[in-house]
């Protein structure tokens, strides 16, 4: 089973982030490329990526003649994408603990910033909810 | 650049989509395919997913005895992830052009659903090999 795990913050979150010291920063920085390895080397890694920064964000709706509308305007509540990884384990207690290890990643400090992560089952590559949703 | 296209929506989002008729969802899901070829054929596609329902997902914050500490209670305001494509395109622009017509397609009755989708450009890697 594949699962998405998935680091968000709002802008607030983002600010504090870019005043943490170098040296934390850095820490941080070399547990993310420790964890990716060691998901490598238990064989359960699928992908993983940063995001750019909220502040390049967009959000795009057709115009009525399909023609894009960009909106670069968001609430301060919103959670935007930091980052994720996708791993393929077993069963979503795997997944759990492996985000809890992602999760224990080190703040400030280098306390574990125990941010929280979200944790979604990847269905595949034609998003038809339908099919995969017949009771919600 | 690459760039991530997420569509993003609430249980109350999905509800309503889980409303739609067979041949509206399925006039949705064709136009959508055959944007992913499109894609394909001009060597911009790089990957798509579709996530799992909204009600199955967990918030996983620390451990606690060597175990996860997780959560499944979220607002009604909460946007999940629904799906993303990842592009390989030329400049912003073109993703945005590609978001439109992901927002564009067709919605209950034909009508577009012109539902928001967010444009993220993804961190460069200057460390990483593949």
């Amino acid at each position: 089973m594949k699962f998405i795990l998935m680091m968000t913050g709002t802008k607030a979150n983002w600010d504090e982030y870019s005043k943490w010291s170098k040296e934390d920063l850095e820490r941080n920085v070399a547990f993310m490329r420790t964890f990716t390895k060691q998901l490598k080397d238990e064989g359960v890694f699928v992908a993983t990526e940063g995001l750019g920064w909220p502040n390049q964000a967009k959000v795009v709706q057709a115009g009525k003649d399909g023609a894009p509308i960009t909106d670069g305007i968001f609430p301060e509540s919103k959670e935007f994408l930091a980052g994720y990884w996708i791993v393929d384990v077993e069963n979503p207690q795997e997944a759990y603990k492996i985000a809890a290890r992602a999760s224990a990643a080190p703040g400030l400090g280098g306390k574990p910033s125990n941010i929280p992560i979200e944790v979604r089952q990847v269905l595949g590559g034609h998003a038809d909810l339908g099919l995969y949703l017949p009771d919600l | 650049m690459k760039y991530i296209l997420l569509m993003n929506g609430t249980k109350a989002g999905v509800r309503s989509y889980l409303e739609w008729s067979q041949q509206d969802r399925d006039d949705h899901m064709a136009v959508l395919q055959r944007l992913n070829k499109e894609l394909t054929a001009s060597g911009e596609f790089v990957a798509t997913q579709g996530l799992a329902a909204p009600h199955e997902a967990m918030l996983v914050k620390g451990e606690r005895d060597g175990l996860p500490m997780t959560d499944g209670v979220f607002p009604e305001s909460k946007e999940f992830l629904l799906g993303y494509w990842i592009v390989d395109v030329a400049t912003p622009e073109r993703a945005y052009a590609v978001a439109a017509r992901i927002s564009a397609a067709p919605g209950p009755g034909g009508v577009p659903t012109n539902m928001p989708i967010e444009v993220r450009r993804f961190a460069s890697h200057p460390e990483r090999k593949s």
